[in-house]
């Protein structure tokens, strides 16, 4: 197959770990060289905004006033929760699906090669555009917004795992057989590992996908969560409160993406550490 | 793995018969009237899809939705390779701008629509702007890699030689990062589409998504699946042809590998 679209790019991989800062001086400079721009940013957004009189652009300060009272006053927090936990129950589902269903055609060649048209086909459809349909099908409450992030997150997922099954090293499953290893110990044990790295990446591409799936669902329909609160605010003209949400929801974007960062050097410890790429 | 030894025909005909399967069960699903009753028979999506071909509001939706699209993407990757380039070949500013594209990359760009919307109206301009700024960060990001590999033994050639920063820019960065590059503008063109309709669905901008949730409230179900039938082909077509593009366009560098 060739989807290298699916691979998520390289995880960075600095400079920094051939040497180690010498000094504390040194790992101070490099803490400044890699937070002045941000710093900047911001300060730059501050000063430049603090007298603004467009009514679409506030201040920072007030943007960060409306964040900080609404977070106070729960609004943000219930709706957040009812966000991700959109979130999370659709990639759970996308990579349980998705993950079952790669390893049955990463197995099945024949299978594959007969349902692979279906699968990029599928793939291509732009995933917000699911959104009307599958809300104006099934109604607006949580369960259509699981299931249309699930569908949208599922086909990277789904990709990846093929590839990764596909990836792994004749030699590997010969040894495999000539050992007759267990139909089930097989799978649990070789298989299944041999094609983590890959999962992982695929569920890396999908994070992106669900998050936006997430906001343009709630945006197009829904009494909860944070793209109707960004909505509901630009539409009562609160214009702080919707520069604050979707400063929070980048935020949350942004918090979400190292921590799975960290979830996968947790898990593919041994990949890592095996030398291979 | 061994290799399954099936002709074409037969390959064919279980193709056939795996995408009929599924439209089969929809349509005894319809039939049976467990499901929502909007939802429209098999038939008549097809009769809506050729319907679709003969509507000028359906190729006009196609085209603004594409048009907002490519040129979205087109900005995003001129702009984020000459970042990209920048940023990558020079050490100081690749440790001074991490952050902030790790924070841009992850940003879900939808969710700064309504702002934009607020500073721009609800037109092809603030869809362009959206779909350009979703599309830079794959472009930068690979680029930023790509510029970064580069290789010890040509920089110190670059360096002896005196090559003006023009001619290095155009006939050793860029070269050298191309692969990577491609591949970033290949993901962001799958973006530009996803965020396309996406705008289009939410706000008013015109274009397929737009008309997606048109026919949707008009309660014209059929036609509303024929569209996303079709947006699903464009997104295909669009998949396919720029790997094509790829694969011609960066031959040397296959070759080189094998």
């Amino acid at each position: 197959m060739t989807n290298a679209t699916l691979n998520a790019p390289a995880v960075p991989s600095r400079a920094s770990k051939a040497k180690a800062p010498s000094s504390s001086a040194a790992a101070g400079r490099k803490i400044l060289v890699s937070s002045w721009l941000i710093v900047a940013v911001v300060a730059a957004w501050w000063f430049g905004s603090a007298n603004s009189t467009n009514f679409f652009i506030p201040s920072l300060e007030s943007i960060l006033e409306a964040l900080v009272r609404d977070l106070g006053n729960g609004v943000i927090i219930s709706g957040a929760w009812y966000s991700l936990s959109n979130l999370f129950v659709g990639l759970a589902l996308a990579a349980f699906f998705g993950i079952c269903g790669g390893l049955l055609l990463g197995e099945v060649p024949l299978l594959l090669k007969i349902v692979d048209p279906i699968i990029h086909f599928f793939r291509a459809v732009p995933q917000a555009a699911l959104v009307p349909m599958i809300i104006g099908v099934f109604g607006m409450g949580q369960g259509p917004k699981m299931g249309t992030i699930a569908f949208a997150c599922m086909w990277p997922i789904l990709l990846n795992t093929i590839d990764g099954i596909l990836g792994i090293e004749p030699t590997v499953r010969k040894f495999s057989k000539v050992y007759r290893i267990p139909r089930g110990l097989h799978f649990r044990r070789v298989i299944l590992p041999g094609a983590t790295p890959q999962i992982v990446a695929g569920i890396r591409v999908a994070l992106p996908i669900g998050i936006t799936v997430m906001v343009v669902s709630e945006m197009f329909a829904s009494i909860e969560g944070l793209g109707f609160y960004i909505l509901n605010s630009s539409a009562t003209f609160k214009v702080p409160e919707t520069w604050a949400g979707a400063l929070l929801v980048g935020v949350i974007g942004y918090i979400i993406s190292i921590l799975f960062v960290l979830v996968e050097k947790r898990i593919l410890r041994w990949y890592h550490a095996s030398g291979a790429q | 793995m061994k290799e399954s030894t099936i002709s074409p025909g037969l390959l064919w005909t279980l193709r056939i018969v795996a995408i009929a399967a599924p439209l089969g069960i929809w349509q005894l699903v319809i039939a049976s009237g467990t499901m929502p009753s909007m939802l429209p028979g098999v038939e008549k999506i097809f009769s809506a899809i050729s319907e679709a071909l003969g509507q000028a509001a359906f190729w006009g939706g196609l085209g603004k939705t594409l048009l907002a699209a490519l040129t979205g993407w087109l900005i995003a990757s001129v702009v984020g390779v000459v970042l990209g380039l920048v940023i990558g070949s020079v050490r100081f500013l690749d440790n001074s701008t991490s952050i902030l594209i790790d924070f841009g990359r992850s940003f879900p760009v939808l969710a700064l629509m309504p702002v934009v919307i607020m500073l721009l109206g609800s037109n092809t301009m603030m869809e362009i702007v959206v779909v350009a700024l979703s599309c830079l960060w794959p472009v930068l990001i690979q680029t930023i890699y790509g510029a970064r590999r580069q290789e010890a033994a040509v920089a110190d050639t670059v360096a002896v030689f005196r090559i003006p920063p023009m001619l290095r820019f155009t006939k050793v960065l860029l070269p050298s990062a191309l692969p990577l590059i491609a591949t970033g503008v290949r993901i962001s063109s799958a973006i530009a589409i996803l965020v396309a309709v996406g705008v289009e669905v939410i706000s008013q901008a015109p274009g397929i998504g737009r008309q997606i949730t048109l026919m949707q409230q008009a309660q014209r179900w059929d036609l509303a699946f024929a569209y996303l039938f079709f947006a699903g082909l464009t997104g295909w077509a669009i998949a396919l042809l720029l790997q094509q593009a790829e694969n011609r366009l960066l031959k040397w560098k296959r070759q080189n590998d094998d």
